[in-house]
């Protein structure tokens, strides 16, 4: 039965990807091949954070919040948003629209750190005989961050690819992006220094992804509108 | 060309991800102790089983449990001995059973009363007694009862009482105790440890010197191997030994107060098997030395007396020999303020059993006397250091006290003080007797197990005795012979017990289904939203339009 549970806990995690690719046009116009390109710029990304991490950061003595480095974290962090920059903009991909390019990388982008990030943890962990909700947890916080993922790659396009945008929603953009960067930080933030429980940061996560989500999608067809 | 290097590496790959699969971690991993398994001429007896991986139930039981498929784990003073006796004389299958043995007592808690105390004692010889002469054909763990065990029987009563016996379909916690196959111990060694003290031989002395002998057995014999530590019996015995062969060393080691008598010290082995290691040293020596042994005094159980102890011989206390013992001792206890009976038993050589070490000393015409606290023999396989017998049965104050008894004895006899009020081993004397050597012993015994089979030759605490006895007295040598055929050990007797809190089937199942539908809504939701209604109800109609098409 606890194959059952990894099964279970497998199918949470990553198969809203798969939904996604298949239920949108995305499976359609066939851009699997450009999710395959954002999941090794995911890759090389991961990478370097980790040799940035291992260099700049110190091992905390004591599990305080520091906030110099939360603060390099943070700047760590945006190593990630420059990936995005590098998939969207460098790479060549095939002919297909703005609306689904964001997407296809996106995806591509979050399945990659889905895998990276939890799939070892379930394999090892949820097969054991020992119940925990952890990995239920975890699958909560794979899909939010497709959305969050899908929300910064969409505030990427914008930002990077369209270039005439509305003046006033500009500074509207770069905020969202740059809060949906910080994202990380700010759970952590809240598990360590607030002590959130795992549920509770989980239901922040879920809660603040659809907010983002609905916040970019607005922002992205008010930009559509205008073209 | 490429695709058999990468077929290789993600076999590497998939072999080393496999590998992780092992270490699955549990709520709580325990060390616990299984009780013995041996066979006695053939009969099968003790726990027939070692490895475990059922659900936990607890008293008490639900209505119609089925504890055939369940580990019943019970703290020992809730374990109704009846409730055991009836699943032994039924046969009535039983998943596992855990022990829990009450918190080692506090030693620093003196105002826990003593009631307690006899209640658990009683208790556990009771058990010992059942299980040690049953063939329990399941595997039975002892443990020591602490909070994570208190919780884990309260949360266990909790779900019993929700209607449900634990079982797959409802989830609870599951004791799982991975052990590999108990397998038979080859050879098992008994070793005899013994060391001379040698007299002064004067220069007209033409014979023998004669030898007074002082033994003690050294193993134990328990329900629970790895917890016979046996402080009373015999732990005491062999320090009592160790503290006279130190005083009487410094006595011999000037030649002016070197007695005319030998002094042999042994340290045997097979104690509880009719003292089968005596005999066999016995049996090494050459003749003419065993001849030449006057006496033999044998230590056993000296660690809890108060006034009274008691002499046991074979030879009938009108002989002369045994009466000038008796009177050296009751001289001295006379002077001590305590008093040593005589209780004499008849040698039957037709019955195997052996029920005092003097015995087998008399089964090869030496003279030779028990130092006991118990008044009666033991029965068979009885005080021989089981599970109550833990350093809280022994006492410092009553080992010095026999050590004093018998070296104050000794020392009238080989110096010939009878009648003379003089007190070899004073208080505050260079030869006083002392406490914190005995204490220290006696701590140390009582944290080592020694049941002799799974006492291999060289195991470190053989040598360390050796050793000891090698500061005191010359000539320290180490016998070992093989425990006779009438016996036979298995081993695997320390497990880890791991337990794991499981969820049910039927939670795997509604989980399942939660998540389908999730799936489903999510994919319908992107599908509307994304390509419209029209292409979500045309994913459903499709087949029937291609059967208009093809007619």
């Amino acid at each position: 039965m606890t194959v059952f549970h990894f099964l279970n806990c497998a199918a949470l995690t990553f198969g809203p990807h798969v939904v996604y690719y298949s239920a949108t046009p995305l499976s359609e116009y066939d851009t699997i091949g450009t999710c395959v390109k954002a999941a090794v710029v995911y890759l090389g990304t991961a990478l370097v954070k980790l040799v940035c991490l291992a260099t700049f950061l110190k091992v905390p003595e004591n599990d305080n919040f520091d906030p110099y480095q939360e603060l390099m974290k943070i700047f760590i962090g945006f190593i990630d948003v420059a990936g995005l920059y590098f998939a969207l903009t460098q790479l060549t991909h095939r002919n297909i629209s703005q609306n689904h390019k964001f997407q296809a990388v996106g995806l591509g982008w979050a399945f990659a750190d889905s895998v990276l990030h939890r799939l070892a943890p379930l394999w090892i962990g949820a097969r054991g005989l020992e119940f925990t909700w952890e990995y239920i947890f975890q699958g909560l916080e794979a899909n939010a961050n497709l959305v969050m993922t899908l929300s910064l790659a969409a505030l990427g396009s914008l930002m990077w690819l369209r270039k005439n945008k509305p003046r006033t929603l500009v500074p509207i953009i770069y905020a969202c992006a740059l809060l949906l960067a910080t994202m990380p930080s700010i759970t952590s933030y809240l598990r360590r220094s607030l002590e959130w429980q795992t549920p509770r940061v989980v239901g922040f996560e879920f809660f603040s992804s659809l907010v983002m989500a609905f916040i970019s999608w607005q922002l992205f067809s008010a930009c559509q509108r205008t073209v | 060309m490429s695709s058999p290097p990468s077929g290789d590496v993600l076999a590497v790959l998939l072999l080393l991800l496999l590998a992780c699969v092992e270490f699955g971690d549990a709520a709580a991993a325990v060390g616990v102790y299984r009780l013995i398994q041996y066979d006695l001429a053939g009969a099968p007896l003790g726990s027939r089983a070692a490895s475990l991986n059922h659900h936990a139930a607890a008293l008490p039981l639900p209505a119609g449990a089925d504890l055939s498929r369940s580990a019943l784990i019970a703290p020992l003073l809730d374990l109704p001995l009846a409730f055991i006796r009836e699943y032994l004389a039924e046969k009535k299958h039983l998943g596992g059973l855990l022990i829990l043995l009450p918190e080692k007592f506090n030693v620093k808690d003196a105002t826990a009363n003593n009631d307690g105390k006899g209640q658990v004692r009683g208790a556990l010889a009771e058990l010992e007694k059942l299980l040690l002469h049953e063939e329990v054909p399941y595997p039975v763990y002892f443990a020591f009862q602490d909070d994570n065990f208190d919780n884990l029987l309260a949360d266990i009563r909790k779900i019993a009482s929700s209607g449900q016996p634990a079982s797959a379909t409802t989830g609870g916690y599951k004791l799982v105790v991975s052990s590999p196959e108990p397998r038979k111990v080859s050879s098992p060694t008994i070793s005899n440890i013994q060391g001379w003290l040698p007299g002064l031989k004067g220069e007209g002395d033409t014979e023998q010197l004669q030898t007074i002998a002082i033994v003690a057995n050294y193993d134990t014999f328990g329900a629970a191997p790895a917890l016979s530590v046996g402080s009373d019996s015999n732990g005491s015995g062999a320090v009592a030994l160790l503290e006279i062969a130190r005083l009487f060393s410094r006595l011999y080691s000037n030649p002016k107060t070197r007695g005319k008598y030998n002094l042999l010290f042994g340290l045997t082995s097979g104690g509880p098997y009719n003292y089968n290691g005596t005999n066999k040293w016995l049996r090494s020596f050459d003749q003419r030395v065993r001849e030449s042994i006057d006496y033999a005094i044998c230590l056993n159980s000296i660690g809890s007396w108060n006034n009274e102890l008691w002499m046991h011989v074979s030879k009938p206390p009108e002989n002369p020999y045994i009466k000038q013992i008796f009177e050296d001792f009751s001289d001295v206890s006379k002077q001590m303020g305590v008093s040593v009976g005589i209780k004499h038993k008849k040698i039957n050589i037709s019955n195997p059993r052996v029920a005092w070490e003097h015995e087998q000393f008399s089964r090869f015409r030496v003279t030779a006397l028990t130092l006991s606290e118990l008044s009666s023999p033991p029965e068979f396989l009885e005080s021989t250091g089981g599970l109550y017998d833990t350093r809280e049965s022994a006492d410092a104050e009553s080992v010095t006290r026999t050590v004093r008894l018998v070296s104050e004895s000794l020392a009238r006899h080989i110096y010939g003080l009878k009648g003379r009020d003089i007190d070899v081993f004073a208080e505050n004397s260079s030869l006083a007797i002392n406490p914190h050597y005995i204490q220290s012993w006696l701590d140390l015994l009582s944290r080592t197990p020694r049941v002799a089979p799974f006492l291999q030759k060289n195991d470190p605490f053989i040598a360390a005795l050796k050793k000891e006895l090698s500061e005191h007295t010359a000539d320290v040598h180490v016998q070992s012979d093989v425990l006779d055929g009438m016996f036979t050990f298995y081993d695997a007797t320390k497990a880890n017990l791991n337990v794991y809190q499981v969820a049910s089937v039927t939670f795997d199942l509604l989980f399942l289904l939660v998540l389908g539908s999730y799936l489903i809504v999510l994919f319908s939701f992107l599908v509307i939203t994304t390509r419209g209604l029209d292409d979500l109800i045309n994913i459903f109609r499709r087949p029937p339009s291609r059967k208009v098409k093809g007619a």
